[in-house]
């Protein structure tokens, strides 16, 4: 089946592309939440503020009402701590008692990257000391350990690029184990559905997931291969039928001939009596010619003509043909011309050689049954870019273009489903096409170049 | 040439129906044969073959007790004569049958007499030919037999594909032979490309039983298509 690669890389293509899309979405997303959000710096700014806002005077410090209120709005304890003694020389009235008013050099490490009691903190440095602004406890979270072994970062965006292509990896495997079973499933269905159209029979496991679908495949697939068996069967019937009937027919046929002709050329009968029996021996004629075109076309309609083809001369066939009718006497009226280039002696198809005389022949009778006056015939065998093409064609009554139009592209009444009060034409030029069709060729009805009619009949080389 | 030597052959007609045994019994009658005997079954059949001896049989191939494809086997394992099948059945596979068992024509029913009787006729002309080898031309004579030509009192000897030719002409003496079967006939199997070589040989052959090669009268062209054989009594 051409369509599951097709499928299976659609699907691939399509994963891919997501996965890309959503990094890349990741991404963008990332940068915009971290532009909203860093550089965070407003709290180590309030610090640095406030250390410049604390006023030095003789009892001690004093912070604006500026900067006292900003503090208050935050809901923000602050806390002064001398350089000198590492005690706390000055701090805002909220601050909370849990606040030790002493630090040593370690508390001042921890709470520089961290929290005191819970509150995350900030300094800020004044001129002889240490500014420590207290937050709320939920308002910050702080990320107390922020260092990475060089190399590490050093490695970053190979590393970047490693895990999103083990991430692509992962997902495509994750993709192909999940779907694997799936598309092993639905095969078996395109397999089905590819092979209802040639008349295989299907027959699918009908167990899996979608072992209900199996079921009407094969279902379906019976239905098809019982419809084909029935009208098969109809058909051989109807050729049988028509068989049996032209094989009956010939002895009593052979009868009315054999004695009419006895007749015709009886001396002891009347020129009239005479004349009789030759009517009866032509009409008994046409008859049997028509038995037989009708047991050939039914079996060339439903395939029971093996064709058995073999690598023919055409030129040779066609020139027998025409021999054989010049020998059999055509009468003085038509007159056969042999067109063919004498530098062509052989032009060799695959086919069946009684069956082409047949059509040939077919086809330089309908000439002489149309052309009741006389005509004269022409016959020729071309052959240029891979094709044959016999031509036999007439400058006779000729035909009309609608006649012409309707001749190539109606169908015969014998083989018509439809409208058969129409009698089209007579069975010689629906079995050449026959025997053409069968061959893969193709047969050109038209205008002849003579006035008449012409009929290219075209093979394959 | 005198063909009436062969209208003294004995035939034996076989056929299950009796009014096709009279129809075919009075139009041999009326060509000639009188020394008819008819059959209407295998057994019949075997039976008359033992007792009459046939020169030629004529057979259908449904019979009553058996096939006609059968019985030509049994006829034929008896004595060697030619073997005629007159049926309904149309099938190129009978047919093809027929002629893989030996049989030298097959007609088909319905049939109109002349074509069973030139049948017929041709068939003893070519079975019993050694009757009668010498085949008269306008100005000179062939005798097959020894492969030369006998003109004005003298003896010219043919080659070997000029008698091939010529034979192939004279079995469809009176009829166009097409230069593809000409070829054929000289070449075998495999006659392509040489339509050159066949007209040479048709020169020799016309300088041999021709008075004025250049203006024939036994062996005719039929430009484009073939020559044609013309042979006294034909």
């Amino acid at each position: 089946m051409k369509s599951v690669p097709k499928l299976i890389r659609r699907f691939v293509g399509i994963l891919l592309l997501s996965s890309i899309l959503i990094v890349v979405f990741n991404f963008i997303a990332l940068a915009i939440i971290t532009a909203y959000q860093s550089p965070n710096g407003s709290p180590w700014i309030t610090a640095d503020e406030t250390a410049e806002a604390l006023q030095s005077i003789e009892q001690g410090y004093v912070l604006s009402d500026e900067m006292t209120t900003e503090l208050h709005k935050e809901n923000t304890w602050a806390i002064y701590i001398d350089n000198a003694t590492g005690k706390s020389v000055w701090h805002s009235d909220n601050l909370p008692e849990s606040i030790p008013l002493e630090f040593t050099a370690s508390d001042i490490a921890n709470l520089t990257r961290g929290y005191i009691d819970g509150y995350p903190t900030f300094t800020g440095e004044a001129e002889d000391g240490l500014i420590i602004l207290g937050y709320p406890k939920d308002s910050y979270w702080k990320h107390m350990w922020p260092s990475w072994d060089y190399r590490f970062i050093e490695n970053l965006p190979q590393t970047i690029l490693a895990v999103l292509a083990a991430n692509v990896l992962l997902i495509f495997i994750i993709y192909m184990v999940v779907n694997t079973k799936l598309l092993k499933s639905i095969k078996p269905i395109a397999d089905g559905i590819q092979a209802l159209p040639t008349e295989q029979p299907v027959c699918l496991k009908e167990k899996g997931v979608l072992s209900e679908l199996y079921i009407k495949i094969n279902r379906t697939s019976e239905i098809l291969q019982s419809q084909n068996y029935q009208l098969r069967k109809k058909e051989t019937a109807r050729a049988n039928w028509i068989a049996g009937v032209s094989h009956d027919i010939r002895t009593p046929l052979s009868m009315v001939m054999g004695y009419a002709g006895q007749l015709e050329s009886d001396t002891h009968l009347s020129d009239e009596e005479r004349k009789k029996a030759t009517v009866i021996l032509r009409q008994s004629e046409r008859m049997k010619n028509l038995i037989n075109d009708l047991n050939l076309a039914s079996k060339l309609e439903y395939n029971m003509q093996p064709i058995k083809p073999k690598q023919e001369n055409m030129v040779a066939i066609a020139r027998q043909v025409v021999v054989d009718f010049i020998d059999i006497g055509i009468g003085d009226k038509y007159h056969i011309k042999w067109l063919t280039d004498n530098s062509l002696n052989t032009c060799i198809v695959n086919a069946n050689k009684d069956l082409i005389k047949r059509a040939i022949g077919n086809l330089i009778q309908n000439s002489i049954n149309h052309n009741k006056n006389g005509c004269k015939i022409f016959v020729s065998v071309t052959a240029d870019n891979n094709r044959c093409c016999i031509s036999v064609a007439d400058d006779g009554i000729g035909a009309t273009d609608e006649q012409i139009e309707k001749l190539n592209n109606s169908p015969h009444y014998m083989v018509c489903d439809e409208n058969t009060s129409e009698q089209r034409h007579g069975l010689g030029l629906l079995i050449v096409k026959q025997i053409i069709s069968s061959h893969n060729g193709e047969t050109i009805i038209e205008q002849s170049q003579y006035g008449g009619f012409e009929v290219k009949l075209i093979l394959p080389l | 040439m005198d063909f009436n030597y062969l209208k003294q052959k004995r035939i034996l007609l076989v056929d299950d129906e009796q009014e096709i045994l009279d129809m075919v019994l009075s139009i041999l009658n009326e060509d000639g044969f009188h020394n008819i005997q008819t059959a209407k079954s295998m057994k019949e059949a075997i039976l008359a073959a033992n007792k009459f001896v046939p020169e030629l049989a004529i057979l259908d191939i449904m019979l009553p007790d058996g096939d006609g494809f059968a019985l030509m086997e049994q006829l034929k394992s008896q004595a060697d004569y030619p073997i005629l099948f007159l049926t309904a059945r149309g099938e190129d596979e009978d047919k093809f049958r027929g002629f893989d068992l030996g049989a030298d024509d097959y007609i088909v029913k319905p049939f109109l007499p002349k074509e069973l009787t030139y049948r017929i006729n041709a068939i003893l002309r070519r079975s019993y030919k050694d009757e009668n080898p010498i085949v008269k031309l306008y100005n000179s004579e062939i005798d097959f037999d020894r492969a030369e030509v006998i003109k004005d009192g003298e003896h010219i000897a043919l080659t070997a594909k000029e008698y091939d030719i010529l034979i192939a002409l004279y079995h469809n003496a009176g009829h166009i032979v097409t230069i593809d079967a000409l070829c054929e006939a000289a070449w075998g199997d495999n006659p392509f490309g040489y339509q050159n070589s066949l007209m040479a040989h048709i020169c020799r052959i016309r300088e041999k039983i021709e008075k004025s090669p250049s203006q024939p009268v036994s062996l005719i062209t039929i430009k484009g298509l073939g020559y044609k054989l013309i042979v006294e009594g034909k």
